[in-house]
C-alpha cells in the first residue's frame, strides 16, 4: 500500500462526494469534448465545400436585377453570348498566371504543398437554363456542354443509367426524377420534342437536383437561343490557383459579366464558424473557471471535515509533501473520473448535435479527445486542490492533535 | 531518554492569558513506564503534546536523548514523531477505509513505505494484542476493545523507544481496560519502550514505575 492506495480508498469511500465534487468538472470536459467535436465536424464539411466548390468560378451576365430561377439563384433572363467565350478564357488565364508570377511560383497559403505549382488549363462549362413544363410541372432545363460538365463538377454520380452524351438524350436531377415519376428509358417531351431519359443523377445536395440535362446545342435550339449561354462554371485545375485574382480581373476587364469566387465564400463561412467556435470555447473555458472555483470551495470544506484523518497522519510523521501529495493523488483520480466521465457525455451530446447542426455529418471518433478531455479535468481538478492540499499540510501539528 | 527543562505553555485568548503548563521539570529513563495523573484541565495532554513534538512550548526545553526536540524542522520532527514516537489516544482513530492489517501498519507509510517487513510486523503486532483473525476486517467491523487494541498495535508498528498514550482506556470497560494495560506493560517489559501515559484513572497508577501528578499547570 502506498499514498495513492490511500487517495483511492478515500475516494471509494465518498463516492457521492466526489461525484458531486468533480461534477462541474464533468460538465465542463463535457461542454469542451462537444464542442471540439462538433467544430471538427464543422471544420471537415467546411473543407469539403472548398474542396468541392471552391477552386470554381461562376460567371453569369451582369445584371442589376438580381432575379433567381425559382430560387435556384441560377439565372437572371439574360445571357452571355457563347462567342465571348475565348476572350473570358484569355483573361481568366491570364490572370492566374500573373496571380502565380505575383506569389513568385509559390503557394501562399496555410497547409499547401510547397514549391512551384502545376497550372493546367481551366475547364469552362456553359450552362444555358431554361423553364418548360413537364408532365404538367414546371421545370428547368440546363443544356451543358458535357465533357467540361463532368470534369468541373467531379463529384456527380450516376443513380441509373449513364450522363447524357447525345443531342436526342436527357439526363435528370435526383429530385427531379422523384417528383415528375420518369424513368431511364422514358421519353420526355420539352417543347414538342421528344427526347430519351438515359440516366438519373445521385443527390448531390445542389440546385442540379431539380434540374433536366440536355446537350447545350441541342437545347440553344429547342428553344431558340442559340448561341447564348446562361452562366458558365470555371474550374481551376490546381487546387491553390489565385482564383480570387482572376474574379476581380474579370469583372474589371469582362464588360457585361459578373463572376464569383465560391471560394471566398466558403472562406468566409469557414472564417464566420472559426470565429463562433472560438467564441462557444470562451464560454466553455470560463465553465472551467467556475467549475474550479466550485471544486475549490467543495475540496476546503472537505478538508476542514477531514481533520481528523490529517490529524492522525500528522502524529503518525506523515510530512507535509507527502499530505499535500495525499491531496493531489485524490484530485488526480477525480480528474481521470471526470475526464472519462465528461468525455462519454461530450461524446454523446456532440453525437446528438453535429448532425443536427450540420446536415449529413456525423461526428469521428478521435484520440486526441479522450486525452485532452482527461488532461483538461485532471489540470482543473489538481489547480483548484493545490491551494487546500497546501492549506491541509501547513495545518499545525497541535491543532491536528487536537482533532484527535 | 526524555528530559522537560522548565517547559512551560501560555495560550493568550485576547486579554486573557492562560498557563496549561508551569514550569514542568522531569525526566523518564529508558524502559520506565511513568503515568502522569490529573484532572480534566490540569495541562497533562498539552505536556504529552510538546512531548510529542506537535505542540511548541512557550518556555524550556523537552530533551530527547540529549537534544532539544523543538529545535528541529518540521520534517525533522515529523520523521521523529514516526520512527522514534508511538502515540495512543482516547479514541482509537482509525482510518475507517483500511483493514486492520493496513491500520496498523500506517505509520510505515509515512517512513520507508509500507514494505512487507512491515506488513509482517504489523501482522505480528496483531497477533501479539490477540487479533490475527481481525486482520482482514474493517474498523467498522471490530469490537470498541479490538480497536483500542489495532491503535496500540500501530504506536508499536515502528518499534518506538517512547510511547505517548492520552487516556487510552477513557471509555473502556473494566475487562477491556485491563487487557490494554496488559498490552501496554508487556510491550514496555518486552521491548524497552519509555511509556508516559496520562489518565485521570487512579487504577491504573499500579502498573506504573513511576506517577507524576499534575494539577493547574504542575507537577505536584
Amino acid at each position: 500500500m502506498n499514498l495513492y492506495h490511500v487517495a483511492l480508498h478515500e475516494i471509494g469511500r465518498r463516492k457521492t462526494r466526489t461525484a458531486y465534487t468533480a461534477s462541474g468538472v464533468v460538465i465542463s470536459v463535457a461542454l469542451l469534448v462537444a464542442s471540439i467535436i462538433v467544430a471538427v465536424a464543422g471544420q471537415k464539411d467546411i473543407v469539403l465545400i472548398i474542396n468541392r466548390y471552391g477552386h470554381s468560378l461562376t460567371i453569369f451576365p451582369a445584371t442589376s436585377s438580381e432575379t433567381t430561377l425559382k430560387g435556384f439563384g441560377i439565372g437572371s433572363g439574360q445571357y452571355i453570348p457563347e462567342s465571348a467565350l475565348p476572350a473570358i478564357r484569355e483573361v481568366y488565364d491570364s490572370a492566374i498566371k500573373s496571380g502565380w508570377e505575383a506569389r513568385g511560383g509559390w503557394v501562399m497559403e496555410p497547409g499547401a504543398p510547397s514549391g512551384v505549382a502545376l497550372l493546367q488549363p481551366a475547364t469552362f462549362a456553359p450552362r444555358l437554363y431554361e423553364e418548360t413544363t413537364i408532365s404538367d410541372r414546371h421545370a428547368v432545363v440546363a443544356g451543358v456542354d458535357p465533357e467540361a460538365e463532368y470534369k468541373s463538377r467531379f463529384w456527380w454520380e450516376v443513380e441509373t443509367g449513364k450522363l447524357v452524351s447525345r443531342p436526342d438524350e436527357v439526363m435528370a436531377g435526383s429530385v427531379f426524377g422523384k417528383i415528375t415519376g420518369v424513368n431511364v428509358g422514358d421519353r420526355v417531351e420539352i417543347n414538342g420534342h421528344p427526347l430519351k431519359l438515359v440516366g438519373v443523377l445521385r443527390e448531390t445536395d445542389s440546385p442540379d437536383d431539380y434540374m433536366l440535362f440536355g446537350i447545350l446545342s441541342a437545347v440553344q435550339e429547342l428553344f431558340g437561343k442559340q448561341g447564348l449561354i446562361s452562366m458558365i462554371n470555371v474550374r481551376a485545375m490546381c487546387n491553390y490557383c489565385p482564383i480570387g485574382d482572376a474574379e476581380v480581373a474579370l469583372n474589371k476587364t469582362v464588360v457585361g459579366v459578373r463572376a464569383t469566387s465560391q471560394r471566398e465564400l466558403a472562406l468566409a463561412q469557414h472564417e464566420i464558424f472559426r470565429n463562433v467556435t472560438n467564441v462557444i470555447l470562451g464560454f466553455v473555458a470560463l465553465s472551467f473557471l467556475i467549475a474550479c472555483m466550485a471544486m475549490f470551495n467543495m475540496v476546503m470544506g472537505t478538508i476542514h471535515g477531514r481533520l481528523r484523518e490529517i490529524g492522525l497522519f500528522k502524529v503518525l510523521g506523515a510530512s507535509r509533501g507527502q499530505l499535500m501529495r495525499l491531496f493531489i493523488y485524490e484530485a488526480l483520480m477525480m480528474g481521470l473520473l471526470g475526464g472519462v466521465a465528461g468525455y462519454l457525455l461530450g461524446y454523446g451530446m456532440a453525437s446528438r448535435i453535429a448532425p443536427w447542426l450540420i446536415a449529413g455529418t456525423d461526428v469521428e471518433f478521435s484520440w486526441w479527445h479522450p486525452v485532452l478531455a482527461i488532461l483538461a479535468a485532471i489540470t482543473c481538478s489538481i489547480l483548484a486542490t493545490l491551494y487546500p492540499a497546501f492549506f491541509a499540510s501547513r495545518m499545525r501539528a497541535a491543532e491536528a492533535f487536537r482533532a484527535l | 531518554m526524555i528530559e522537560c527543562k522548565a517547559v512551560s505553555k501560555t495560550y493568550q485568548i485576547g486579554d486573557t492569558v492562560t498557563e496549561a503548563v508551569r514550569n514542568i521539570c522531569f525526566k523518564a529513563q529508558v524502559g520506565e513506564f511513568v503515568v502522569i495523573l490529573g484532572h480534566s484541565g490540569s495541562g497533562k495532554s498539552t505536556l504529552l503534546s510538546m512531548i510529542g513534538g506537535l505542540t511548541r512550548p512557550s518556555g524550556g526545553q523537552v530533551a530527547v536523548a540529549g537534544e532539544d526536540i523543538w529545535q528541529w524542522s518540521d520534517n525533522k520532527r515529523a520523521k521523529f514523531r514516526n520512527q522514534t514516537i508511538g502515540f495512543v489516544f482516547q479514541f482509537a482513530s482509525l482510518i475507517p477505509t483500511l483493514t486492520v492489517l493496513d491500520n496498523i501498519a500506517l505509520p510505515s507509510l509515512f517512513g520507508e513505505g509500507m514494505t512487507r517487513a512491515a506488513r509482517l510486523r504489523a501482522r505480528d503486532l496483531a497477533g501479539i494484542v490477540g487479533l490475527s483473525d481481525k486482520i482482514d476486517s474493517y474498523p467498522s467491523e471490530i469490537s470498541g476493545g479490538q480497536q483500542r487494541r489495532v491503535a496500540i498495535s500501530r504506536a508499536f508498528l515502528n518499534d518506538p523507544r517512547i510511547v505517548l498514550a492520552d487516556e487510552p482506556t477513557g471509555d473502556l470497560d473494566e475487562a477491556t481496560e485491563a487487557q490494554v494495560m496488559d498490552v501496554f506493560t508487556g510491550m514496555c517489559r518486552q521491548h524497552k519502550t519509555t511509556i508516559l501515559m496520562v489518565t485521570h484513572n487512579r487504577d491504573l497508577i499500579k502498573s506504573a514505575d513511576r506517577t507524576l501528578v499534575m494539577k493547574d499547570g504542575a507537577i505536584l
